[in-house]
């Protein structure tokens, strides 16, 4: 949890600072738009990090995601290039076939042994493909569709804007849900063994194929709701919806805890991981510097939009840095009690710093 | 063996080292001398200090006080490189090759001596001729070609060693070196060992095995809790002595349980004609309830293998089984797991435990899905039974909550026995239950085995530590090169029984007739 609290930290301390160069930072609008960011990428985020946890990765989930998007334009859509059924079927259509994404993928990886990297790489590029197929490589438009309410309405409105919005409302249902089976649940426990120790998992029974493959049908599911909540907020689908999402929703969940060699994270991890990264989005915008210039006239220095990815990348770069340098000063520590007398705290045998971070 | 002439200056001499690291001193004040074609044992219980000592002088730590010199001149490490360039080698219990890669790219590692650093050309022709000379000095008959994932645990040692002569190393460190062979390949080791000890290279042994440290070693040096406790001399040392002096008292009852007269001849598992994948035939046995049935055999003889097919790692091709008399046929652990046979595997880190999570955890991991209510997971029920697997056992640890990676060995294997001992067990699995735990660690393991067959459950015991087939089963089971061999009684059991049916030998006792169809079976009796 130690990591996990210095991220939240960081996160408070990050918000503090934007709030101080800029104080449109916590205007009603700025806050609730942020909120709507944070929510719609945690809520895959969150579907991710059981992959993550097993010691898989997804990176089809931003195409996921798109695809979801693209699919209720084309059946629900009532402008050009719509077919025009009811909303619902568009949605159900459109969560059916992440699930079924989320099947196939995972049992060319449990059944026929591929690596999750290949297969979701593939899954990835072939989705995207469908997506420009089904748009015909142009955008439909949702509209004035009632699906558009999803994204701009919610709970406790000040003026126009609600103060808590739709997905930040799915977000917590999927967040209670995600931490619930993580942490309080025989699923939980093993999708933690499996990233522990794979073997010694299937070595004590546990059927390791079925865990598996639920995380991954887990992990397009929640894209799947991901997809539909972006799907009501941009409005315009098109196939370039959703890309390159997976890797937004990797770096939350590393930068929240997850390890990619499995077997570490958890939910709250996620959740401030997925904050992270739209506050800092959020921020390069909003970060500004007032100072008066030699000629007595007073200036606003900004950030340069430029330096965008400049800084998301760089903030994951240290972000795991200071992470590795933590372990490796722990590794150290432990390599140096490793000649002590008593065998109950001797030899360590690789186990991960954070040995018992799971909830016990 | 001829003695080897030894010059006055000792080759190696560690004086006064001392380790300290926060909160324990690790080592005090220990001395070690080593001459030149000197077999030299380092013994001690896990945690006595071996480890340290000898990554000191290996190089990879280095000590806060005392001195080491070679060949009477001083001499400090930085690094490991330092070491080695002092002509000092280590070889690791795990064994350091890749596995990948095939002979010759193993014993050049590191050492290619290609003109040009990382961009010079490899001299493949030149090297292999080397990598030929090298393996045949260490009596292996292989292609240098041959890549080492096709080696046996044997093969892989003799790489190592060969990799020690290239770099003409002087002094070589093994540690526990016979704890992944047996037999035959032990004798092998021994057979260089004493070859090297000619060729007046020093050798220092650590070995929990005392039957082999009493034929290899010259000297015997041991280490108790971070001191030197001190030195006998082949002459001079006895098995008693020695562990009285690693456990600093005398052993008061009998290391091995007394085998209590267990009469049942109910069977309790019957294998017939099975065929586990890669063996050449069929195998049949019978375990009977309450028994502790050795399997003795060669690494490599199959052993590990019949045990996974047992317990549906990896299905039986053909055959039957039967359990507590019904048909028992599993194609996953868990269908063996509920029918009540469990596999404490050989390799606890990789297949027996999930190292970062705790004690609790890993006790109730094959069961917690019955505790659990709809799928919630009841941390009380999971407590208690962690708790009452730690008290049962005995395991040492600060608490339930410890991540088991932290744990030494013997506590390990402990974790790994409670974790089936909270369940029904009917047939337990224990595939080298006592590997690399030290010795009282050991004498606890061998008396809750006892206990549990005295139970009613049946033991299946997998060893390659002769003393213990031997002083824990009620009959052994030997394998050679993935057939079964024969079946000792009880009173059969000796020494030389079981290694001349283990290596092959036809006109052995207790040996099976081979059947005209070449099937080798072990009837009940």
């Amino acid at each position: 949890m130690r990591r996990e609290l210095g991220m939240l930290i960081a996160l408070v301390l990050m918000c503090i600072a934007l709030w101080t160069s800029n104080s449109d930072f916590l205007s009603a609008s700025n806050v609730v738009n942020t909120t709507r960011q944070v929510s719609m990428l945690g809520i895959f985020a969150i579907g991710i990090a059981f992959v993550i946890i097993t010691g898989g990765i997804d990176l089809s989930i931003g195409s996921v995601v798109g695809l979801t998007g693209v699919i209720i334009a084309r059946l629900s859509s009532t402008q050009t290039g719509g077919l025009g059924y009811p909303l619902w079927v568009g949605v159900t259509v459109a969560l059916l076939a992440a699930v079924i994404v989320g099947v196939l993928q995972g049992l060319l990886i449990t059944r026929l042994k591929l690596q999750p990297f290949i297969v979701t790489l593939g899954g990835m590029l072939l989705l995207r493909g469908v997506s420009q197929t089904i748009v015909d490589g142009g955008v439909i438009s949702m509209g004035d569709s009632p699906l558009l309410n999803l994204a701009s309405g919610g709970l406790l409105h000040i003026g126009r804007d609600p103060l808590i919005g739709w997905p930040l409302v799915i977000f917590g249902a999927v967040a209670a849900v995600g931490a619930y089976v993580l942490h309080y649940t025989v699923l939980g426990r093993y999708i933690y063994a499996i990233g522990g120790n794979r073997d010694a998992a299937r070595y004590s029974g546990i059927n390791v194929n079925r865990v598996e493959l639920l995380t991954y049908v887990i992990s397009a599911g929640t894209a799947g709701i991901a997809g539909i909540c972006y799907a009501a907020y941009i409005g315009q689908m098109s196939q370039q919806v959703g890309v390159a999402y997976e890797l937004y929703a990797i770096a939350a969940a590393v930068l929240g805890g997850c390890s990619l060699r499995g077997g570490e994270g958890t939910i709250f991890g996620i959740l401030i991981g997925a904050s992270m990264m739209r506050v800092i989005d959020n921020g390069i915008n909003m970060f500004q510097v007032q100072y008066t210039d030699p000629d007595g006239i007073r200036r606003i220095w900004r950030l340069n939009p430029n330096w965008n990815w400049i800084i998301v990348g760089a903030v994951i770069l240290v972000a795991v840095i200071l992470d590795q340098v933590v372990h490796m000063v722990q590794a150290a520590r432990r390599l140096k009690e490793a000649g002590q007398p008593k065998p109950a705290s001797g030899p360590p045998s690789g186990a991960p710093p954070e040995a018992a971070k799971s909830p016990v | 063996m001829s003695e080897v002439p030894q010059s006055e200056t000792p080759l190696l001499r560690m004086r006064g080292i001392t380790k300290r690291f926060p909160g324990v001193v690790a080592l005090q004040g220990v001395s070690l001398s080593l001459k030149a074609g000197e077999v030299l044992a380092l013994m001690g219980e896990n945690g006595a200090g071996k480890s340290t000592l000898m990554k000191i002088l290996g190089g990879v730590q280095p000590p806060d006080e005392g001195e080491i010199e070679i060949d009477g001149k001083p001499v400090a490490f930085d690094g490991v490189k330092d070491s080695k360039g002092s002509g000092i080698a280590l070889i690791h219990q795990e064994l350091m090759l890749a596995p990948n890669l095939d002979i010759t790219s193993n014993i050049f590692l590191g050492n290619e001596g290609a003109k040009g650093g990382l961009f010079g050309p490899l001299n493949r022709p030149k090297m292999n001729a080397r990598a030929t000379e090298l393996i045949a000095r260490v009596g292996l008959r292989l292609p240098v070609t041959t890549q080492v994932s096709r080696l046996t645990a044997g093969q892989m040692q003799m790489v190592e060693i060969a990799k020690a002569l290239l770099t003409k190393a002087r002094i070589i460190i093994m540690d526990e070196p016979t704890s992944s062979l047996a037999g035959a390949e032990s004798e092998q080791l021994f057979k260089i060992i004493r070859q090297l000890k000619a060729d007046g290279i020093g050798i220092i042994y650590i070995s929990h095995r005392m039957q082999e440290v009493m034929d290899l070693a010259d000297r015997i040096t041991v280490l108790r809790d971070g001191r030197y406790v001190g030195d006998l001399h082949r002459a001079e040392a006895t098995h008693d002595k020695v562990v009285a002096m690693m456990v600093g008292r005398e052993l008061s009852n009998h290391y091995f349980p007394e085998k209590r007269e267990r009469t049942s001849t109910e069977p309790m598992l019957e294998v017939k004609d099975l065929i586990v994948p890669g063996a050449p035939d069929r195998a049949s046995f019978t375990a009977r309830k309450g028994e502790i049935l050795g399997f003795a055999g060669l690494i490599g003889a199959g052993r590990t293998e019949l045990m996974e097919a047992i317990f549906g790692v990896t299905p039986a091709l053909a055959g039957s089984m039967k359990l507590d008399g019904r048909p028992y046929a599993p194609h996953e652990p868990r269908q063996a797991i509920d029918a009540g046979v469990y596999l404490a595997p050989e390799d606890r880190k990789r297949h027996g435990l999930v190292l970062p999570m705790s004690v609790a955890q890993n006790t109730s991991l094959p069961n917690v899905s019955s505790y659990a209510a709809f799928g919630w997971l009841d941390r009380k029920t999971e407590q208690e039974v962690a708790e009452n697997g730690v008290k049962r056992l005995r395991t040492k640890t600060p608490s339930i909550k410890q991540a088991v990676g932290n744990l030494s060995g013997g506590n390990q294997q402990k974790v790994v026995l409670a974790k089936w001992l909270a369940m029904a067990p009917k047939v337990l699995i224990l595939d080298e239950p006592t590997r690399g735990i030290d010795v009282g660690a050991k004498a606890e393991i061998y008396r809750h085995m006892a206990d549990l067959a005295e139970q009613g459950i049946t033991i299946l015991m997998v060893s390659s530590d002769m003393e213990e087939t031997i002083g824990m089963s009620d009959r052994v089971v030997v394998m050679h090169e993935r057939k079964l061999k024969g079946v000792l009684e009880r009173h059969e059991l000796t020494q030389l029984a079981i290694a001349d049916l283990m290596t092959g030998n036809p006109e052995a006792r207790g040996s099976l007739a081979p059947k005209a169809t070449g099937e080798s079976n072990v009837a009940a009796s």
